[in-house]
């Protein structure tokens, strides 16, 4: 068997490839930000002494953590739409999805560094008189943001990559281009290996940024 | 000014107080004293709710604070300082903004205002040049003293200390007591859990030795010191005199 490389069709798709790229990046990039919005709140629920509100953050985070993405894309996307007798644009089901399931591993990441802050900091804010809230306000809460940027890369990073699964409900982020190029060109080989790789220029960085914040804290602890 | 009435505290199965009466005067400064695991670090944090107690009652400047309904225990911590022995400053702000928040952000004391009283007291605790400095530059006798012009800040009727020097190095430990020596004949109201016995015996009014969850025996340091009358005291006493 003798396969001929063809660079062509990977310089002809590539404009193409890139827009796809680009969609992945915009879809990440809002579930995120939506996910550390809706993280940090659930995030604090799950550490509260009231059960109410523990209870509810603990179903929501176990309920996306124990699911697959795709199955919460399915409901989203054809599920609730069914029940309530609509139709949900492919690209708001793709964003409400993965915010609120980067949410659930936000709640996690954000509980986590909670958590690693001293108790002395709690008490030494409530013996000055400070309210529970206010001591997570303006002592416990800003020492965590400061934690937790290394595993909100990782996130970010494992995200992204999750995003791909958006391709079944047909939005044009990178996998369903490559899927719609290789079907048009039959150069499986060169498009798969093009889409890996833009994959891995975007994550690259990213990584090597999380490495040094990583290492930078570590210095200031 | 502080009274308890049989106070008891159960951690689990853990019986940690065992009844402990005591009443302290305006402007007195006690020493607690006492083996390790005796007690004496959980009656201080009783006596502003860091616990809470099982059982027994507890009066600041005559309100039972133990008495939930009619408590804002928020508003009795702000009266109340605490010094602790680790410290506890908080590391993401600098001294200044540390020993601020608290006035501010709890008293609604105006910022210029707060600043103005931080400066006196950094003044007093001898560190007015470490204003903008982060508590991880700072020694740890230079930590515990803006822990304890923090504390000040709220300007609180009483001052606890729980085991203020016992994470310093030698050197450091008399910088410390030096600014508790003033503050105490200044007439601030102290409790001061310590194992300092040279400070207990030159400022406090009176001592308190504390073993298994209760007060063993209480008098004057001088009385205490050179003549104990309990067989634990003296065993006590004996050990690290």
């Amino acid at each position: 068997m003798k396969y001929v490389w063809s660079w062509k069709v990977i310089v002809q798709s590539f404009p193409m490839l890139l827009a796809g790229a680009g969609l992945t990046i915009r879809l990440t990039c809002i579930a995120v930000g939506m996910g550390i919005l809706i993280g940090t709140f659930f995030g604090i629920g799950r550490v509260a002494k009231n059960r109410l509100i523990y209870g509810l953050s603990s179903v929501y985070v176990n309920f996306i953590r124990g699911t697959p993405l795709l199955v919460q894309l399915y409901l989203v996307y054809f599920g609730i739409p069914a029940l309530i007798g609509t139709h949900i644009d492919p690209m708001l089901a793709a964003i409400i999805t993965m915010s609120v399931n980067s949410g659930a591993y936000v709640a996690e990441i954000v509980r986590a560094g909670i958590q690693s802050i001293s108790r002395g900091q709690m008490e030494a804010a409530r013996s000055l008189g400070m309210t529970y809230g206010q001591a997570m306000t303006y002592v416990i809460i800003p020492q965590t943001f400061k934690r937790i940027i290394p595993p909100l890369g990782n996130e970010f990073i494992a995200l992204l990559k999750d995003s791909s699964i958006v391709s079944v409900i047909a939005l044009e982020e990178l996998v369903r281009k490559g899927y719609l190029i290789s079907g048009r060109t039959f150069r499986s080989f060169e498009i798969w290996t093009a889409v890996a790789f833009m994959f891995l220029f975007m994550t690259l960085p990213i990584t090597q940024l999380v490495n040094y914040t990583e290492r930078k804290l570590k210095k200031g602890d | 000014m502080i009274e308890t009435r049989n106070l008891h505290k159960h951690f689990g199965r853990l019986h940690v107080l065992k009844g402990v009466s005591v009443q302290i005067k305006q402007g007195e400064v006690i020493c607690v004293i006492g083996p390790s695991g005796s007690g004496k670090s959980t009656f201080l944090r009783c006596l502003n709710f860091l616990e809470e107690s099982t059982s027994g009652q507890i009066f600041i400047d005559g309100q039972e604070i133990t008495n939930k309904k009619e408590t804002d225990i928020n508003k009795v911590r702000a009266e109340v300082g605490m010094v602790f022995q680790q410290f506890n400053l908080f590391p993401h702000m600098n001294v200044l903004d540390n020993i601020c928040l608290a006035p501010v952000k709890v008293r609604n004391l105006p910022r210029a205002e707060a600043e103005e009283r931080a400066r006196a007291l950094l003044k007093k605790v001898g560190l007015l040049d470490k204003a903008e400095a982060f508590p991880d530059n700072l020694s740890g006798g230079q930590q515990q003293r803006v822990a304890i012009a923090r504390a000040l800040a709220m300007q609180p009727k009483v001052m606890l200390f729980d085991e203020p020097t016992s994470a310093l190095d030698p050197e450091m430990i008399n910088e410390v007591l030096d600014v508790m020596k003033d503050l105490g004949r200044e007439g601030m109201t102290m409790v001061v859990v310590t194992h300092e016995m040279g400070f207990a015996r030159e400022v406090a009014d009176r001592v308190l030795f504390m073993d298994d969850g209760v007060i063993v025996e209480e008098n004057s340091p001088l009385e205490l010191f050179t003549s104990p009358v309990n067989e634990r005291t003296k065993m006590f006493l004996s050990k690290i005199l």
